[in-house]
């Protein structure tokens, strides 16, 4: 599996505006890449590069998930750095967004 | 904090807000569950309905009503696993359910008379908590339920439970909700964060910079609430905040679940309404005297403007007519403080049907359409028992078994709609199934038995149908527990009568029937067109008027069965001689003028002398040696102290299709009121 989606640095609300066209394309150009595919599928992104977080990058990552589950996709995310992760739970989302319950 | 450290008073005083609450909360805690059985996994009713539990088990645990804590918690446990999606609901679970919901509410009662539990009671409660054990597993057995029930014990753990929701400004006000919450976390043990993910928008939908997030989650923390609340002071007005602090925090760590916690929570819309809506609670004879003196207001108005235009002063007549313009739009909108949606009418429908529909072994559904539709308080309080009436023959007499259904070619469930909407200034309900519909040679039958229609008679089929309604009708042979109480359709309708509606029933063998029921939006006041015929006045309800034909000769025939007809545009209209039809004793006018009326599909003209315009009309019961008097439906006072009658244009209709009758009474009596 090649993980050609990758997420920027910088996962703020000054990137936002900018991120989310450019996500958009990922998912609109989804079914044709996978045309074969039959029940949720898996759709990798990797989180290495992440280094600022803050609610609107993580909002906005919900919202791809939510995009990508209309096409039948999960959104996985790799390579999730303690920065992602924190804001991922603080926010009560990192069961939606990183599969995990918090860790106890 | 025990509960003697509350002020008792003060419990004593706000325990009639909680148990009026508590009802809420249980009204639609049922709803819920009977929304549930159609959409059994459907998560946000399932957290709604979760949240409903909780909440009454947390407002009475304030309140130290403790029997409800106890048995609500169990209540609480099993519906905690159901949203979790350990087990599914069954039928068998729902019916559990909602008994429990019956038992919350015998002890709420209970709580509100002060009365001691009785032992019948606790036996059936206990009977069920046992019931409801063996359906969530209970595993514990060596500690007492109660204990870890009563929030005062978990207190201790000095668990806030926390629940912001964010305002959509904050981001673009420079405020991030991860750096708020990541110093919160600092403060104490922070757990079970659920973040609200349902509530953002997919990417297309999504405005990035606009914040959507919410997040519930729980702080084991000593720190004093002032310390909890200063991490939100930046955003305090640019987001909703709830802190439930650890003597009120109810779930006790032990019984959460941990994957529950970690699971998203969906912003639930019943349970949001609730929330967000803000009422005031007013009493309602409050409400009626304000809408009587507007009805004083609005008469001392109108004479006032009679008496400015005899002076013949415009700017008198200006003022007064700016004065008459503020007092209809007070008019309206106090009216619009009695309008109550008909929804929870309805609602209160579904548990009848389900519980109907199981003990005669059918399987209906119910859909409930324009519940939102609003109408008078009043009005709603009177239709309450002929609904029940009629929903009852439905699911009685009108659907059939689902063996006989089937062989019929029909789905073997049945369906009930109920539904409402507004219809030229009146609101129109329909009560439809699909059943066997009428069986129309038996009601014939049957009225001749009863010597209601003579043997040789020849009816249409509307005719026949509408026989139901006649007093004396019995369904004697059809009497079940059920419907047969006695109450017959005639008194249905007289109830629909009395409310100045109508009710009308259509059928179709093998397709079922429907019930149609009009009535007026509100009792207190409408808008009328007020006539003259000699020195009386009359009213037609304005809505009801399509047209007029004003001062013409109108060449007004009589027809074969002597009933007088005038030509409109080429077709035959039947015409009311209002003159003859109440003996009015004034000589007839040159010219008179027609004024077209529709009720329901039928169209008719009324014959009079004078028209005098629209007139604001606030209307006074009859007395009640005029109760016989057809057509007519109530008095108002005009501005220079005459009375008007108002017309009820269904029965004055019904007038104008028939033949001239022998029985006549005189309104113009009515003049002699007070």
């Amino acid at each position: 599996m090649t993980t050609s989606y990758a997420l920027p640095a910088e996962l703020t609300i000054y990137a936002v505006g900018a991120l989310r066209p450019e996500w958009q394309q990922w998912v609109t150009k989804l079914p044709k890449r996978r045309g074969k595919a039959s029940g949720a599928a898996i759709f990798e992104v990797d989180a290495a590069a992440v280094l600022e977080v803050d609610g609107a990058g993580v909002q906005l990552l919900v919202a791809l998930s939510h995009s990508l589950a209309a096409r039948r996709r999960t959104l996985r995310l790799v390579n999730v750095g303690q920065t992602l992760a924190s804001a991922c739970e603080v926010l009560g989302l990192s069961a939606h967004l990183l599969g995990t319950g918090e860790p106890s | 904090m025990t509960d003697s450290d509350h002020d008792s008073s003060f419990i004593a005083e706000a325990l009639p807000a909680f148990i009026e609450e508590a009802r809420g909360h249980l009204q639609s805690l049922e709803a819920l569950l009977l929304e549930l059985e159609s959409d059994p996994a459907n998560r946000e009713l399932l957290d709604a309905l979760f949240r409903s539990a909780h909440t009454i088990k947390g407002s009475a645990g304030i309140f130290g009503v403790l029997a409800v804590v106890e048995f609500t918690h169990h209540v609480e446990t099993l519906l905690d696993q159901l949203r979790a999606g350990k087990q599914a609901l069954t039928p068998d679970l729902s019916t559990l359910l909602l008994e429990c919901s019956d038992q919350i509410r015998a002890l709420i009662d209970a709580a509100q008379s002060g009365q001691a539990d009785d032992p019948a009671m606790c036996a059936a409660r206990e009977e069920i908590v046992l019931r409801l054990q063996a359906a969530y597993g209970y595993t514990a057995p060596a500690q007492p339920a109660s204990s870890d029930a009563v929030p005062h014990v978990a207190a201790a753990a000095g668990l806030w439970r926390i629940d912001v929701r964010f305002g959509s400004e904050l981001f673009r006000n420079g405020m991030d909700p991860v750096a708020i919450l990541s110093y919160l976390r600092g403060l104490g043990t922070f757990a079970d964060a659920a973040g609200d993910a349902g509530a953002i928008p997919d990417l297309d939908a999504i405005d990035p910079e606009s914040c959507y997030l919410a997040c519930r989650f729980s702080l084991d923390s000593t720190e004093p609430r002032e310390r909890i609340e200063s991490a939100f002071s930046f955003v305090r007005d640019d987001c909703t905040l709830t802190i439930e602090a650890p003597a009120m925090a109810t779930p006790p760590p032990a019984q959460l679940p941990a994957k529950m916690g970690s699971e998203p929570v969906r912003c639930k819309e019943p349970a949001k309404s609730v929330d967000d809506a803000s009422y005031i609670r007013v009493q309602a004879d409050r409400l009626d005297a304000v809408i009587n003196l507007l009805g004083e207001l609005v008469i001392a108005s109108a004479g006032a403007s009679l008496l400015a235009r005899q002076t013949r002063q415009s700017t008198l007549i200006e003022a007064n007519q700016q004065i008459g313009m503020l007092v209809e739009e007070i008019r309206d909108s106090t009216l619009q403080l009695r309008m109550v949606p008909i929804g929870d009418t309805f609602a209160r429908f579904r548990r009848m049907v389900r519980d109907i529909a199981a003990k005669l072994g059918k399987d209906i559904a119910l859909e409930i359409r324009g519940g939102d539709t609003e109408l008078d308080k009043s009005v709603v309080e009177h239709i309450v028992d002929p609904l029940m009436h009629l929903v009852r023959n439905a699911l009685d007499h009108g659907i059939e078994m689902p063996d006989d259904r089937v062989l019929a070619g029909k789905p073997a469930q049945g369906k009930l709609t109920l539904s409402a909407c507004h219809e030229a200034g009146s609101i129109l309900m329909r009560i439809a199934d699909d059943g066997r519909g009428i069986d129309r040679q038996k009601v014939l039958a049957r009225a001749r038995e009863r010597g209601l229609v003579a043997q040789d008679a020849t009816l249409t089929d509307a005719q026949i149908v509408r026989l139901i309604f006649e007093p004396g009708f019995s369904t004697v042979d059809q009497v079940t527990d059920l419907s047969g109480r006695g109450v017959g359709m005639d008194v249905v309708r007289r109830n629909i009568e009395a409310l100045r509606g109508s009710i009308e029933l259509s059928s179709e063998p093998g397709r079922g029937s429907c019930i149609e029921i009009r009535l007026p939006l509100t009792l207190a006041i409408i808008d009328g067109f007020l006539v003259g015929v000699g020195p009386s006045k009359f009213i037609f309800p304005l809505e009801s008027v399509i047209e007029v034909i004003e001062g013409r000769e109108v060449a007004v025939q009589c027809d074969d069965f002597g009933r007088k007809v005038a030509g409109l545009r080429g077709q035959l209209l039947p015409v009311v001689d209002l003159r003859r039809l109440y003996e009015l004793e004034s000589a007839p006018v040159e010219r008179s003028s027609i004024v077209v009326i529709r009720t329901g599909t039928l169209r008719f003209g009324v014959l009079v002398d004078v028209l005098l315009g629209q007139h604001q009309t606030v209307i006074k019961p009859l007395a009640r040696i005029f109760g016989g008097l057809r057509g007519i439906s109530g008095s108002s006072i005009l501005g220079n102290g005459e009375v008007a009658l108002i017309f009820d244009v269904a029965a004055l209709g019904e007038r104008a299709s028939e033949t001239p009758g022998e029985k006549r009474l005189k309104p113009a009596a009515v003049r002699e009121l007070p």
